[in-house]
């Protein structure tokens, strides 16, 4: 069976937040919550490298095993989905997570939380497939369509990649390759220039 | 050198057991799924039965979902959409993968189109301002009033104080139409963004070679061994232009340069960063290529054949020694030299610019820099060569092109009379009635002094023939005394047709000048900035036009392709297509038939087809002639066709075309010419896209040869240089008789550009020649200021000490009918009061003036403080924390107040700001002017109320990229 | 511990790497020297593999720039939260389990032992006033809300392995949403009340001296020795100094997870949390020590809550400090008088002293 992965390309990532409104518009998520988000290190200095952040749909997730509701089920495909009829809003899993996936629209009494909203790799949720229910809920389901989520197709450099993990890391590894051969040359401004050739 | 170049191609074939290193980028097999069941089969195997359940009744993606192809408006690049609507409603966007220019991807603002089908924050019917107040007038009363009004101002003043402000988002067919009505009305008072823009790069280019548009491709930067990029930031103005780069920098190993004096997100990813004073442009170009010529790396036979000028440009070089260039703009040789090296190692390299370069009063010199530059390396007219130039909005390379200009008419023809009867034969007129239209004024030649009535023997020129207020003075054609102007009054009504006012400087001034008008109209999607910036209670009317999105048409792209939209959806709310309210205001105004005499209207709407096919008729300069609507619309329909790098189609139903048959597309449509790829590349036939220099200067200069020398296009008949094509030369060639009856009746007496039946430029490619000759490019313009590029201070300036050595222009009485200050500014020392200099730019998520990024939530979201960029120095300096609310004072005493980032992207003692932001007016808030509920989500200053004067010395392009300010806490 | 997102295998890359190494080697043949001026280069080797060389090393959380306004949205990776996870999943939920359950065990088997420990002599009857009604409420309440916060708290901590087995998602989600909702809302309650409780209290939980040595005789339990304790005994203020300090650090954390909009990172949330628990789970464990002290372990003293007075045996024997006080300043009353006092349904206020020489009715 297929594991469905991101990977984000840092080497191409030029944070341009194209995944982040794909998102946005794919699953019409309203302002103030963000399922997909670009955290740039080093801004403004040499070494900024950005990568495009959320859900990683990890093989052993940390936000299923500490949810105190157990809201959380993996696809066959490994993509990490919850149901939100069940999800009570507790925020533990926003803390399990290390990549702070899970977002909370903050509409309670004492602005508590309300439920958890996180990348589905668009894969909808345990509601019917496609219906309209599961979009008002859980956003579009494209992988039932056979496609793949909006942010990785959005790319501006096919940077983020989603998909099967095998082919994936295919890709990378073509990419890594490809750019290995000029790994002495990155980021030299003079010495080594004659070996740019 | 040439053993190194060799061993790159080595690295390429070496098998290394891996499928073809295109995949890397193509994941077309593995990621293509837009269609149902179509594409993913490589999904298919991995997915499972459960997943793949077909979609039910109440679904999004079910039987009557309709796919719309269309083109994103955001910016030149021109990516390709695939919009999904049920029941007339936008409900989704898929990626269109097999697009050859984007291949699927977008950046925030293409990703967020489909916003364009909620339209919150939109104007939403015609608005009048009465005593202060926002009100709905039915569309029949707002043309009513407003063309009252134009013509009493037209009787009671003259037609030249109508201002016509024009788009660059509008569809090719509607700035074709909008010049024309500008032509109609009377008055060359016509502008649109290209002026504040990529002006000076038109002018710069085209009086190089010929053409002033961007010579090869995103797509060729493919073929690039090296990129350089100056003042440009693709990774924020044009992020799916990376993708293009990317590749070069990865599989051709192309070290990637940037030029710029902030450490921008296009730097970070760059090989070479050089950091810049801004408005030094000329010594670091000049600096590069003073150790190319010292090393001897220029290509001499290439200069030999096809470029003028070089030793006058050898001249100017040889002053700018490292130290100098280090001295003037902060860059250390080694940095130049390995620069300069780059490139000359490996060619072809390409050479990009945008804003950086172009918004200075030098701004024409630098763009003439970077042409000699690559002309000195023979980068031109080769695949992967070229200078790259990213145009800004998605159309202003088609406003261009179709002249919204002040100083032309469609297709660069000029003003002459010879060019108005070019025209009014095209648009099946009488020229006298034309003429008839303008104000009956004239001008001595030198445009010096304004002369009464017009007089034959004063050598005086008509209005008709003189550039109009380009719009960034526009605010002066209000505000300065008459008499200085050289029209009859001044301006008084002003028309932003798709127009934000906050792209233009000096916005103290702006608002006084709206204040002085009296009339002010918007036509727009969203009110924009002009609707509460200025303090009127009346004599303002808002009139919703439709997005690009609601409406069809033609786009061209920044590498001169042009795609067709189709409709998504039709016109939220109340809004108008802009061509249906061009006919309903030329109906009031009295030149409707004239504006559409041979264009099919159906319930006041123009049939945009008819109009292409009337660009068509008369575009013969840049050869927008072959790009009938039938073609282009095949185009858009098997744009899957096209090769990624080439951009040609192998097969299909149109094959051997490029898409969007790039102009020149010469001759007819029946020609079937496929578009030019790539400019000035002699290495194909003219037929198949190839094309030589431009002779447009003479054939000779001082004595030399201004026709190419021993370089000539593939299968010429011609074997050296040749001037243009007219009837004349066929005869004398003996090719008149190539021509067809009816070809030879239209092509007697006329030349290329004025021979409406394309005879004499179908015989000229038949003998393998271009159209328009084979020049010579030529390194030295004589007919502008400075006719060898040379570095001059800008006006403002934080180096005082260096305005002795490069001093600005003189002052000058009447420049495009406006006194021009130069001189008289540099002169006072602004350094000390105003010690950092303030430069501006782009932000990947707003466009432009903002008004329609930023009611876009989705966008908005991501960027809600408007932001000054300075270095931990200054900050310290000022006492200023990252975060806090400073106020920017501009050296001519406007100010702004926005949120500090201090971040180390600009050098101690530079400012940055974003411009895309409007709404509060030095510290005001203005939300609350706005007509309910069309607020944008997010406001903030705009940057170019603290920018300054100074205007490009040929375009009167602003300088908005090199000004001086003071940072405070606020 | 997180995986890695993807696995190359080792083989695939070996022909690849040995083919750069070969490149490398000869491209360094073809170096030469230009002759240029100045040959000092600025030599910058990628800087992407210095950052990712700090992210990998995952001590600190990763802080990054991000247009996203939210909390810790400019984070890229929180290294402590697999800690957490693990300990809340893996270490706390099996420490609760094993520390309550172990200290009912415990408690039991001391009762099963030992038995309830009676008053010498009996009960006399003769009672003595020790908690007006301000008092008892205030310790009703508190109890009541802490067991209500302890229940609900556990059904969070305990119910996903608990109680979804038997109840099942759906029911039992209902059940923790209604437990959260309860618990963040008399959360605050608890709160005001303990707060309320410390100020009542505190004069007469002050240390005295005579009360280590109580404590390190273990209240009389450890050898047959008398230990002497005032109002209060050591048990009870440790009792009482225990509820109010980590009382007050639940509470403190409690404010802090209830309310999660003033932009505090996961980190502070985290350590909160575990603050939180660790402190609820001692409190509670201690808690069954104390109510079964006050209720089967010992005779006499659930009166105190109850009524508001004690037998004066009952004093003497636990609070003999105090007992004497009340000899010495007529405090005790007779059977008869409390009888009257219970009868006319007052919760008695005024003793009245036995030497008065009032008789009852």
């Amino acid at each position: 069976m297929a594991r469905m992965k991101f990977y984000c390309d840092a080497e191409r990532c030029i944070e341009c937040n194209a995944c982040v409104t794909a998102c946005k518009n794919e699953n019409e998520v309203p302002w103030g919550v963000n399922r997909r988000r670009v955290v740039t290190i080093k801004d403004g200095e040499p070494g900024e490298r950005s990568l495009s952040v959320a859900c990683m749909h990890c093989s052993d997730a940390p936000c299923a095993a500490v949810c105190p509701v157990d809201c959380f089920y993996t696809t066959d495909n490994g993509v990490v989905l919850h149901d939100k009829n069940i999800c009570i809003g507790c925020g533990y899993c926003f803390y399990a997570c290390p990549f702070g996936a899970p977002q909370f629209p903050m509409d309670g009494a004492f602005a508590s939380r309300g439920k958890m909203d996180k990348c589905t790799f668009c894969a909808g949720g345990p509601e019917e497939d496609n219906s309209s229910a599961e979009f008002i809920k859980y956003g579009r389901n494209r992988l039932a369509e056979g496609k793949l989520p909006l942010c990785a197709e959005m790319c501006a450099t096919k940077a983020l990649l989603a998909g099967d993990a095998d082919m994936v890391s295919d890709i990378y590894r073509k990419r890594i390759i490809n750019r290995g051969a000029s790994v002495l040359n990155w980021g030299v401004s003079y010495n080594n220039a004659k070996l740019r050739s | 050198m040439s053993k190194l170049i060799k061993k790159s191609g080595q690295i390429k074939n070496i098998d290394l057991k891996v499928k073809p290193v295109a995949d890397a980028i193509n994941r077309r097999a593995f990621l293509k799924g837009s269609s149902l069941m179509a594409g993913g089969a490589a999904l298919a195997t991995t997915i499972s039965p459960v997943m793949m359940k077909k979609a039910q009744a109440t679904s999004t993606s079910g039987a009557n979902t309709q796919q719309i192809r269309t083109i994103c408006t955001h910016c030149s690049v021109g990516c390709g959409i695939i919009a999904e609507v049920q029941n007339g409603v936008w409900t989704g966007q898929e990626p269109a993968f097999d697009h050859p220019f984007n291949k699927g991807a977008h950046c925030a603002k293409g990703a967020a189109i489909r916003e364009h089908g909620h339209g919150e924050r939109r104007l939403k019917y015609p608005t009048k301002l009465v005593d202060g107040k926002w009100k709905k007038v039915s569309w029949e009363t707002a043309i009513n009033e407003i063309g009252d009004k134009l013509l009493d101002i037209r009787k009671t003043s003259s037609p030249d104080s109508v201002y016509w402000l024009g788009s660059a988002k509008h569809s090719n067919e509607q700035a074709y139409l909008f010049r024309k009505m500008a032509g109609m009305w009377g008055t060359n008072n016509v502008d649109h963004q290209a002026r504040i823009c990529h002006s000076t790069t038109v002018a710069g280019v085209a009086n190089t070679w010929g053409y002033g548009a961007m010579t090869n491709s995103y797509n060729d930067i493919h073929n690039s061994k090296a990129v350089l990029l100056i003042g440009a930031n693709p990774a924020e103005a044009h992020p799916v232009a990376l993708q293009h780069i990317f590749k070069a920098k990865e599989e051709n190993n192309a070290p990637i340069i940037v030029i710029d004096p902030r450490f921008t997100r296009t730097a970070a990813h760059a090989d070479h960063y050089l950091k810049i004073r801004p408005g030094t442009d000329i010594p670091v170009i000049w600096g590069m290529l003073y150790h190319i010529f010292k090393n001897g790396w220029e290509d001499k036979e290439f200069i030999r054949q096809r470029v003028f000028g070089m030793e006058e440009i050898r001249k100017e070089v040889a002053k700018w020694t490292p130290d100098e260039v280090e001295r003037i703009s902060g860059v250390p040789v080694n940095q130049v030299f390995a620069a300069a090296k780059a490139m000359a190692d490996n060619r072809p390299g390409t050479f990009i610019w945008c804003m950086g370069g172009t918004q200075h009063t030098i701004g024409n010199n630098n763009t003439r820099a970077y042409c000699v530059f690559q002309l000195a390396l023979g980068n031109m007219g080769v695949s992967g060569g070229g200078t790259n130039i990213f145009r800004g909005h998605d159309n202003v390379q088609g406003a261009t092109d179709l002249g919204v200009l002040a100083d032309t008419l469609p297709g660069y023809y000029g003003l002459s009379e010879g060019s108005w009867k070019h025209w009014a034969r095209v648009w099946d007129l009488d020229y006298e009635w034309i003429k008839g239209q303008f104000d009956n004024v004239a001008y001595s030649k030198d445009g010096k002094e304004y002369i009464g009535e017009h007089d034959e023997k004063d050598n005086a020129s008509h209005v008709m023939n003189t550039k109009g207020i380009p719009v960034s003075r526009w605010i002066d054609g209000v505000l300065e005394d008459k008499d200085n102007i050289a029209q009859r009054e001044n301006l008084k009504a002003m028309i932003f047709w798709g127009h934000a006012p906050n792209s233009q400087t000096r916005g103290v001034e702006m608002k006084n000048a709206m204040e002085k008008l009296d009339l002010l109209v918007i036509v727009d999607p969203y009110p924009t900035a002009s609707a509460v910036m200025h303090d009127r209670k009346d004599g303002v009317y808002l009139l919703p036009a439709a997005t690009q999105m609601e409406t069809y048409g033609s786009v061209t792209a920044s590498n001169r392709s042009i795609q067709w939209r189709d409709k998504v959806i039709d016109p939220l709310f109340e809004s108008l297509p802009d061509h249906t309210i061009m006919y309903k205001l030329a109906k009031k105004l009295g030149v409707a038939d004239q504006l559409c005499k041979n264009i099919k209207v159906t319930n006041d709407e123009p049939l945009v087809e008819d109009i292409t096919r009337e660009i068509n008729a008369g575009m013969w300069t840049i050869g927008y002639t072959g790009q009938t609507p039938e073609r282009l619309k095949l185009h858009q329909k098997n744009w899957g066709t096209f090769d990624f790098t080439s951009l040609q189609a192998e097969g299909g139903a149109a094959d051997g075309d490029y898409y969007g048959l790039p102009w020149p597309c010469w001759g007819t449509g029946d020609m079937k010419h496929p578009g030019t790829p790539n400019l000035y590349d002699p290495s194909k036939t003219v037929a198949e896209g190839g094309l030589t220099f431009r002779a447009r200067f003479g054939v000779e200069k001082d004595g030399v040869n201004l026709l190419a020398e021993g370089s000539f296009g593939k299968d010429s008949d011609i074997k050296d240089g040749y001037p243009e094509f007219s009837g004349e030369m066929l005869k004398k060639l003996g090719w008149w008789d190539d021509l067809t009856d009816s070809e030879k009746t239209a092509a007697e007496g006329k030349n290329w550009k004025t021979d409406l039946s394309g005879g004499i430029q179908r015989v000229a490619i038949k003998h393998g020649c271009s159209p328009y000759g084979n020049a010579k490019a030529r390194a030295i313009v004589w007919t502008f200021p400075d006719p060898v590029p040379i570095h001059r201070e800008p006006l403002y300036t934080s180096r005082h000490d260096l305005v002795e050595k490069y001093p600005t222009y003189e002052d000058r009485k009447s420049f495009w009918r406006l006194p021009t200050r130069y001189q008289s500014i540099q002169a006072k020392d602004y350094s000390k009061e105003f010690p950092i200099i303030l430069t501006s730019g782009r932000l990947v998520e707003y466009e432009g003036g903002g008004d329609e990024t930023r009611s876009n939530a989705w966008l908005a979201e991501l960027q809600q403080d408007m932001f000054v960029e300075m270095h931990p120095r200054d900050a310290n300096n000022a006492g200023v924390k990252d975060g806090d609310d400073v106020w920017v004072e501009g050296a001519e005493n406007a100010k702004v107040k926005v949120k500090a980032q201090v971040t180390r992207r600009v050098a101690s003692g530079v400012a940055f700001m974003p411009f895309h932001f409007a709404g509060h007016f030095q510290g005001k808030d203005l939300k609350s002017k706005y007509p309910e509920g069309s607020a944008p989500y997010v406001l903030g200053e705009a940057a170019n109320t603290a920018m300054t004067y100074g205007y490009d010395s040929v375009t009167q392009m602003q300088e908005s990229k090199c000004s001086l300010c003071r940072i405070t806490k606020a | 511990m997180i995986k890695p997102i993807f696995r190359i295998k080792i083989e695939q890359l070996v022909r690849p790497v040995f083919l750069i190494l070969l490149l490398f080697v000869i491209l360094l043949q073809n170096s030469h020297a230009i002759d240029t001026p100045q040959q000092q280069g600025i030599s910058i080797k990628n800087p992407g593999s210095d950052l990712w060389r700090e992210v990998r090393q995952r001590d600190t959380a990763i802080q990054g720039t991000t247009q996203i306004k939210s909390v810790d949205s400019n984070v890229l990776i929180n290294p402590q939260a697999d800690r957490w996870t693990r300990f809340r999943v893996d270490k706390l939920i099996n420490i609760g389990f094993i520390v309550l359950g172990s200290v009912i065990g415990v408690i039991l088997v001391f009762f099963l032992l030992r038995g309830r420990v009676k008053i010498e002599g009996g009960l006399s009857g003769n009672m003595v006033f020790r908690f007006h009604d301000f008092e008892r409420v205030l310790h009703w309440v508190l109890a009541l809300v802490f067991l209500f916060l302890a229940l609900t708290g556990f059904t969070l901590l305990f119910g996903r392995t608990l109680f979804i087995p038997i109840l099942g998602h759906d029911i039992f989600s209902l059940l923790a949403s209604s437990s959260k909702e309860g618990h963040n809302l008399f959360g605050p309650i608890f709160m005001v009340s303990l707060l309320m409780m410390f100020i009542s209290f505190v004069k007469r939980n002050i240390y005295e001296k005579g009360d280590l040595t109580w404590l390190l005789r273990g209240g009389g339990m450890i050898g047959k020795s008398h230990v002497t304790g005032g109002f209060f005994n050591m048990g009870e203020k440790s009792w009482y100094w225990l509820v109010i300090l980590i009382g007050f650090a639940i509470s403190a954390t409690g404010l802090i997870l209830l309310f999660p909009s003033f932009g505090q990172g996961r980190i502070i949330m985290e350590l909160s949390h575990v603050i939180h628990v660790f402190g609820a789970i001692i409190l509670i464990t201690v808690s069954f020590g104390h109510m079964y002290l006050g209720t089967l372990g010992t005779e006499g003293t659930g009166e105190s809550m109850k009524t508001g007075y004690v037998d004066i045996k009952w004093a003497e024997a636990h609070h003999d400090r105090w007992a004497k006080h009340c000899h010495d300043n007529n405090l005790v009353i007779t059977a008869d008088e409390y009888a009257r006092l219970q009868g006319k349904g007052k919760v008695g206020y005024e003793p009245v002293s036995t030497t008065a020489g009032e008789s009852g009715k």
